[in-house]
């Protein structure tokens, strides 16, 4: 049991990534062996991934699960992954979307199945590497794994304008990261001191907690306080602003946010629909992830000063990209700008520093992945009969694929935030928690509000359009309803959409604790004192008694 | 469990498990029979078990059995389950036995659909009733949204049943986008009320501020629902729908949810005064005007849903002038008129497809059980004593009596007159007068859809005698007297019928009845609706469509181009000649010695 517990979160990164060294050495030619084994493994580390879900005790500690080797011991690096409720959960929705997708591009993708199939498993590693790294430069190296066989992806198997899209993507993402990378490196030099440095999650939290705490109350207006600063709690004041931007770009180009969304909707549009619904399900979590996990918690207090600016650019994504999707005549570019607008939801959670805000957006980072990865999967069905995108060629397809009809209606209404769906308890808690906030003005929670009827008009205007009315173009007439495995691939995610929104119980236990983490962690920046939370974060020691580095110089090639 | 709970939750679950099984598995949709056997099965046990609940006695009994719902750090947010009361027992057994009627009606009805669509309506229909009674057992507000929602869902799909006709598809977008945007306002009260409260429940003590507010924004969402000015518009289009659809949503129950959502959240509503005021005049003037427009319809289904809106405006009044037992007692007697009138209209355009009025005419002696039951249900919208809809009009108007100024009360009285009349209009253009070439051939529909006819007739002709049941039910009492608003109820009613029977008998036309009419071609609500959407929703988008394109991604391209230029600007400086370098060095040097021995 306890090998199981201990290996079970590396088993998941990496299976996928073994699976990939095997589809390697497959043949070119043998398209359904590689498909079939792909799908196979990808079925196996679905089944990891509700273990390790299963193994998560909503009522134990923080960070479970958790393995940590030595690795690059010199410059403090270790081998640290484990996972908190919000981890366990993206990490099941990545292995959730992973067999679905495999099936998603069972006929569409026909030229170099072999790398295409190879990408897909590297990308699904490095997904949940992302999500399981408890080191920051393993985080790192994971969040820029991700990158390349996307690109990879979308350039190779896009449609007509791939190249620039995949380009657009890649330099837009690229370029956040490196900025991130400065601020990883400014930490780690500065908040530690020498000797004793770390790239561990726990050492950057809690070597930075203290000078945040200090920074905070003499922001507060205590004088006293702003006297005996320590030097680290000074520079904070100086820099900290500048670093938790190096991470909030970063992260807000991935979300994305106003006005740094323009690469998505040429990204998804372009994409094949494997791209379109790993990009929507998994990887724009990684940027609320990131603001969840790294950005907020490291740097409270700038976090706190910047915190109306950043309500109102996701607010501004909720409207806006409603709005936009009001004037698309392009189906998959109408999704992509809905994922802005509920993207903005999850944000506006995130800042609004109340439990139930925060639940939300974590409730509603995991519905946004099952919900626009199902709308990307269904069209792409629709695609691949009819290859355009362009609303006006379709009308009355209601009539002539009644199955597919209704499978994209159940996950319209969930896209709408009908009650019993998933996206009425993200949403409605997110709406809850800011109305309640006090940190977040008023008038952004009302204005946020419109985003759920704006959802309404641009969701019935694209069905009215495209399933209604007679059928006018005679290609129309002649589309064949979903096949077997069209259903078998779309039925999970409906099933998602009604156990989500009947039962959310299930899903919130999991995210109770890093729920009340994450907002005492937030809190920080406000000089607020919890009393019965402690902030800190534990994780399991190194295995060797001292780390390296801490060692005099030139003791470590002896050991 | 509580016998009455167990009762309370089957009324829940059969239709839910008729409307599952019916989705789940495949065949029992597509033969169609299966479904609409299963349905009507779920229906029969819901009644059932409503029916047994009525016969508790009620008066001041409350069960509330819950389960929590949202659990966040171990607190939950809302509760769900089931409130047994006065107010929500009586509504469970209107909507559960006029959903049974239309059910058993709609078999005959929409026999000749292709057998999928068939199916896929009756499955549509046990949803519905879910819905519906989620809403009406709820424990709390939380819920009631929830049933709200769904039910406008199910409306949604239901307008929309025959979505290959563009203008099904039309207004079943229309009718679900409107009531969506009012329901912004029951949103809205939500987190008003759990930031204020940390609940979700109606009866709690409000500073008047909040109570204000919130009865105000919960409003907004009864004024879509229930199809009031200015927000009616989709109502009448809504009649798209199947007309079972219109007699069981847009008429008898669904529409009307909003009337007993007040109802149920009367110690919320009670405190908020400056809200009740606000109440009295829109159901007024829906009343009024949309009476008015009613006279002119060409269309029976749409005189009819002209009529349903003025009623309800009939109900809202009463809720604004403080009666919650008048508005419900209305709601009452008009489920059952309502639903019949809307049947019996399906009847007739059954028989002779079409739903225009000028292609019936003299159907009296062809179709004389349709007439028969359908002139019970007109006799009881107009007014006439001592049927049912007499009854709990005058209810209304004697609690509107003396409310601001007498004009509320003088308002509807007035409008009590003009409903007899137009439907004295319906009864001569329908039953009475010279058959059309469609009305000559037609013949009596089948007894699937007769008897729900006659079965409704009787609740239509009797029902105001369950009024002082009701009224002790809800802690009150209700007196029958003989006043003046009884007496000028009826001869309102009975006045409006008479003139109106002696103008159309006569082929003519009522005065200003030509004014009316360019009125309602001129649709003004309708059109600022429209312009709302097309001009001013639709144009901002494309603006910022193009600030998108041009401004948002131009800025971030132009990065991309302002760093390819700046490289080739600098392209230059690297020579790769060696003395270049080497002068760059001196010259560097030279320049941080100076700066060096700058004081």
């Amino acid at each position: 049991m306890t090998t199981l517990t201990t290996w079970i979160v590396t088993l998941t990164v990496f299976q996928p990534l073994i699976s990939a060294a095997i589809i390697a050495l497959l043949p070119q030619a043998e398209k359904r062996l590689v498909r079939g084994w792909t799908f196979l493994s990808m079925f196996m580390n679905f089944g990891l991934t509700v273990l390790l879900y299963g193994l998560f005790d909503p009522k134990g500690p923080e960070f479970q699960l958790e393995q940590r080797l030595q690795w690059i011991s010199d410059l403090g690096i270790s081998y640290h992954v484990g996972v908190d409720g919000l981890a366990v959960s993206l990490m099941l929705l990545t292995g959730f979307l992973g067999p679905l997708v495999v099936l998603a591009s069972w006929t569409s993708i026909e030229n170099r199945v072999k790398s295409f199939h190879l990408a897909l498993l590297l990308i699904q590693s490095a997904m949940l590497g992302t999500l399981a790294s408890l080191d920051v430069i393993l985080f790192y190296v994971f969040f820029e794994a991700m990158l390349v066989p996307m690109y990879l992806i979308i350039g190779m198997w896009g449609s007509e304008k791939r190249i620039q899209a995949a380009m657009k993507f890649f330099l837009y993402t690229l370029a956040g990261s490196l900025v991130m990378l400065v601020a990883i490196l400014a930490v780690y030099f500065l908040a530690q001191p020498s000797g004793t440095r770390s790239f561990d999650y726990a050492a950057f939290y809690n070597s930075l907690a203290p000078a945040n705490r200090e920074l905070a109350a003499c922001l507060a207006g205590k004088a006293a306080s702003c006297a005996s600063m320590s030097p680290l709690a000074k520079a904070l004041g100086v820099y900290g602003p500048w670093m938790f931007l190096a991470f909030a770009v970063a992260f807000a180009i991935k979300v994305p946010m106003f006005p740094v969304h323009t690469w998505l909707p040429d990204a998804h549009t372009e994409a094949p629909v494997a791209g379109s619904i790993i990009l929507a399900g998994v990887m724009l979590k990684m940027g609320t992830f990131g603001f969840w996990r790294y950005a907020i918690p490291l740097f409270p207090v700038a976090a706190q000063q910047m915190r109306v600016a950043f309500a109102v650019l996701a607010v501004v994504g909720i409207v806006y990209g409603a709005m936009m999707c009001l004037a698309q005549t392009d189906v998959k570019r109408l999704i992509a700008y809905s994922s802005v607008s509920h993207l903005g939801f999850c944000m506006l959670g995130i800042f609004a520093l109340t439990a139930e805000g925060a639940a939300g957006s974590a409730y509603q980072m995991l519905n946004h992945g099952v919900s626009t990865g199902a709308l990307f999967l269904l069209f792409g069905f629709l695609y691949e009969r009819r290859h355009t995108r362009n609303i006006i060629d379709f009308g009355g397809v209601a009539r002539t694929m009644p199955v597919f009809a209704a499978l994209f209606l159940i996950i319209t209404f969930s896209s709408i935030a009908v009650p019993g769906t998933n996206g009425f308890i993200g949403e409605f808690l997110v709406l809850l928690g800011t109305f309640k906030s006090t940190k977040v003005p008023m008038w952004l929670a009302v204005l946020a509000t419109s985003g759920v009827i704006l959802s309404a008009a641009y969701m019935l205007w694209i069905v009215q359009r495209v399933f209604f009315g007679p059928v006018v173009q005679v290609e129309n007439a002649r589309l064949r309803d979903v096949n077997g495995r069209e259903l078998a691939t779309s039925l999970p995610f409906v099933v998602m959409v009604l156990v989500m929104g009947v039962l959310p119980g299930f899903f919130l236990d999991r995210l109770e604790t890093s729920t009340r983490r994450y907002v005492a962690r937030a809190q920080v920046g406000l000089d607020v004192q919890q009393r019965d939370e402690d902030t800190r974060v534990t994780v399991l020691p190194l295995s060797s008694p001292t780390p390296v580095a801490a060692l005099p110089a030139g003791t470590s090639d002896q050991r | 469990m509580n016998p009455s709970v167990t009762l309370a939750l089957v009324t829940l679950a059969a239709p839910l498990a008729a409307a599952l099984l019916s989705v789940v598995i495949p065949p029992i949709r597509h033969r169609g029979a299966p479904a609409a056997m299963l349905t009507l099965l779920g229906s029969l046990l819901a009644t059932g078990a409503a029916g047994l609940l009525v016969m508790e006695d009620l008066a001041g009994r409350a069960i509330r059995a819950t389960v929590p719902w949202m659990v966040v750090q171990g607190r939950p947010l809302g509760q769900v389950g089931v409130r047994l009361d006065a107010v929500s027992i009586p509504m469970l057994l209107v909507v559960c036995l006029v959903a049974l009627g239309v059910q058993i009606y709609s078999v005959a009805y929409m026999h000749d659909e292709k057998r999928r669509s068939y199916g896929r309506y009756f499955a549509y229909h046990a949803l519905f009733l879910f819905s519906m009674n989620l809403l009406v057992l709820a424990p709390d507000l939380l819920q009631a949204f929830a049933g709200w929602e769904l039910v406008g869902l199910v409306s949604y799909l239901l307008i929309g049943f025959h979505f290959d006709r563009p203008s099904a598809a039309r207004a079943a977008v229309k009718a679900f986008w409107m009531t969506k945007l009012a329901d912004m306002g029951f949103l809205f009260a939500l987190l008003v009320l759990y930031a204020r409260t940390g609940a979700f429940s109606w009866d709690v003590a409000l500073r008047p501020e909040v109570a204000e507010a919130t009865a105000g924004l919960i409003f907004l969402a009864v004024m879509g629902k229930s199809a009031q000015f200015p927000l009616h518009v989709w109502l009448p289009d809504a009649m798209e729908g199947p007309t079972p659809v219109s007699a069981l949503l847009h008429a008898a129950t669904m529409v009307a949810a909003g009337v007993f959502l007040v109802v149920r959240a009367d110690p919320l509503f009670a405190q908020a005064h400056w809200v009740q005021g606000g109440m009295l005049w829109v159901g007024t003037i829906t009343a009024v005007f949309t009476a008015l427009l009613g006279l002119v319809q060409t269309d029976i289904k749409r005189v009819l849903a002209y009529s349903t809106c003025s009623q309800l405006g009939f109900m809202v009044a009463a809720l604004g002038a403080g009666s919650a037992f008048a508005g419900y007692f209305h709601l009452g007697t008009h489920a059952f008129f309502k639903a019949l009138l809307f049947l019996g209209a399906g009847s007739v355009i059954h028989a002779v497809h079409s739903n225009e009025m000028k292609d019936m005419g003299g159907l009296a002696r062809r179709m004389p059980l349709t007439a028969v039951t359908f002139g019970l249900g007109a006799l009881s919208l107009a007014g006439i004593p001592p049927l049912a809809g007499f009854a709990s009009k005058d209810v209304i108007l004697t609690a509107l009596e003396g409310k601001a100024g007498w004009i509320p009360w003088a308002l509807l009285l007035a409008t009590a007159f003009l409903t007899a009349f137009y439907m004295g209009r319906v009864l001569v253009l329908t039953f009475l007068g010279k058959p059309s070439p469609a009305a000559a051939h037609a013949h009596e529909s089948p007894a699937a859809m007769t008897v729900p006819l006659v079965a409704l007739g009787i609740p239509t002709v009797a029902a105001g005698f369950l009024g002082p049941w009701l009224a002790r039910g809800l802690g009150g009492e209700m007196h029958l007297h003989l006043g003046l608003t009884p007496v000028l109820a009826s001869l309102a009613g009975l006045g409006g019928l008479l003139l109106s029977l002696a103008t159309y008998l006569r082929g003519r036309e009522a005065p200003l009845a030509a004014t009316v009419a360019a009125l309602d071609r001129a649709s003004l609500v309708d059109r600022a609706w429209a312009f709302g959407y097309h001009s001013v929703l639709l144009p901002v988008s494309g603006l910022l469509r193009w600030v998108d394109r041009y401004l948002v991604d131009g800025l971030m391209n132009g990065l991309g181009w302002g760093t390819l230029e700046t490289g080739q600007a600098m392209r230059p400086v690297q020579t790769g000649r060696t003395r270049d370098y080497a002068l760059a060095v001196v010259v560097g040097a030279l320049v941080l010695m100076v700066l060096g021995a700058w004081p």
